[in-house]
This record gives structure tokens, sequence and C-alpha cells, in this order.
């Protein structure tokens, strides 16, 4: 149960926030120069080049995470042709509710993550309404509640899962 | 809190957990999560239960606090 895709997942879109959160510290603070005379028009956009190469290696991360991430989806759906995961469904696929134990411990875990967001998303909007933090900080906020909320789920799950003698 | 015997009377016909989760139609941790007093069954799986296991309902599941609770 533990090799289950479904259990993982969390653990896969924790693995792509990461890399969006070094993405978007690469992408921050860039140097932009507005040109706009009788005889030119025009908007530069220039990155640090410490900041570019991380943008570029985050990116690359990103999609070989991707490809990796698409190949065990794939794995798992011909294995489980009968429990199918899409990666496009509305409805979150490490939901476990295959039975009704597994349904109370995906009920149990997601009213953890739920009590969470609860919290934290008011809080992080209070602080950005606050404090003058730059765009960069709000988006690592929304990344760090996103990783929040996969975390709790995952250890929620997981603690139950626990691997035992039968 | 509910209390059973599903480990013992599972012991005693020599089931697994997945054996037993064949039976009722579950998954074997299901079966564990029951087992540990973690998760109270529906009534329709206690069911199911008790005739997997040969036994009664309130043979196999009570209250803690009831005089079974004693056994």
């Amino acid at each position: 149960m533990k090799n289950d895709f479904r259990l993982q997942y969390p653990l896969w879109q924790m693995g792509f926030i990461i890399l969006l959160g070094a993405f978007a510290y690469g992408l921050s603070s860039p140097v932009t120069e507005v040109v706009n005379t009788e005889t030119e028009n025009s908007i530069m956009i220039s990155i640090g080049g410490t900041q570019s190469l991380f943008a570029m290696i985050a990116l690359l991360l990103y999609f070989i995470l991707l490809a990796v991430f698409a190949y065990q989806l794939r794995k798992h759906n011909k294995n489980n042709p009968h429990q199918k995961v899409s990666a496009f469904s509305i409805r979150p696929p490490e939901y476990l509710e295959q039975d009704e134990g597994m349904t109370y411990i995906t009920r149990k875990a997601a009213q953890k993550v739920y009590t969470f967001i609860t919290w934290s998303l008011p809080l992080l909007a209070a602080f950005a309404m606050i404090l003058p933090l730059p765009k960069l900080f709000i988006i690592w906020g929304i990344l760090l509640v996103a990783l929040g909320q996969y975390w709790i789920y995952y250890r929620e799950v997981r603690s139950h899962l626990k691997e035992d003698a039968e | 809190m509910l209390k059973n015997r599903v480990k013992e009377l599972r012991a005693r016909y020599g089931f697994t957990q997945s054996d037993l989760g064949k039976q009722v139609d579950v998954t074997r941790q299901t079966i564990a999560f029951i087992e540990k007093g973690e998760f109270s069954p529906s009534i329709t799986l206690a069911l199911k239960l008790a005739k997997a296991l040969q036994t009664n309902v309130d043979e196999l599941f009570w209250l803690e606090g009831d005089e079974r609770d004693e056994k």
C-alpha cells in the first residue's frame, strides 16, 4: 500500500511546488526598461545572470520531474486499470476511497487540511495587506500553504497505513 | 468506543487480514483499522464480518464499558 501511486501523489505535488518556488525566485526582481518616444516603443525585461540561471535550472528540473511523473502515472494506470489516476481530474487523485475504511482516513486527512487552510490563507492575506512584502514573498507564501496542505494530508494518511504484520 | 473480537475470531479460523478483507469486500487495511479500534464499521460491514466469522454482530462488537468488555 505504501507504494501506491495515489498515496505518493502529494509528494510529487510537493516536488513540483518546490521547483515552482525556485523558478519564481529565478524570475524575481527583473529590471524593466520602458522606452516610449516618438520614434521607439519598447519594453526590455532583463533578469540577473545568477537568477536567470536559477530559473533555467528550476525549469529544467521541473520538466524532468514532469517526465518521471508522467511515466509513473502511466505505469500505475497500466497496473491498476480499475483505479486509474488522472492528473487533470477535478477530484484530487490522492483520495483513497476504495472502501469505507479508506474513505474514513481520507476524510480525517481532508479535515486536517481544511483546518489548516481556514487559518493559513486569511493569515497570509493579512500579512500581504499589512506588510510591504515583495511579490516573491507573497508567491512563496501561497506555495508554502500549498506545500503545507500536501504534507499534512500525506502525513495523516501515511500514519494510518504504516505497514504492519497481518 | 467500539470494542471487537475480530482479531481473535479471525485467528481462530486461520484467516489473514487479506483473506477476511476479500470475504467482506474491503481492503486489508480496513480490517486492520477495525481490529485496532481506529474505525467503527458500518452496520452492513459489521453484518458481513459477523457472517464471515460465523458469529453474531453483538458477539463481535460491543461498546466499551458494557459487560461484554470484561471478556
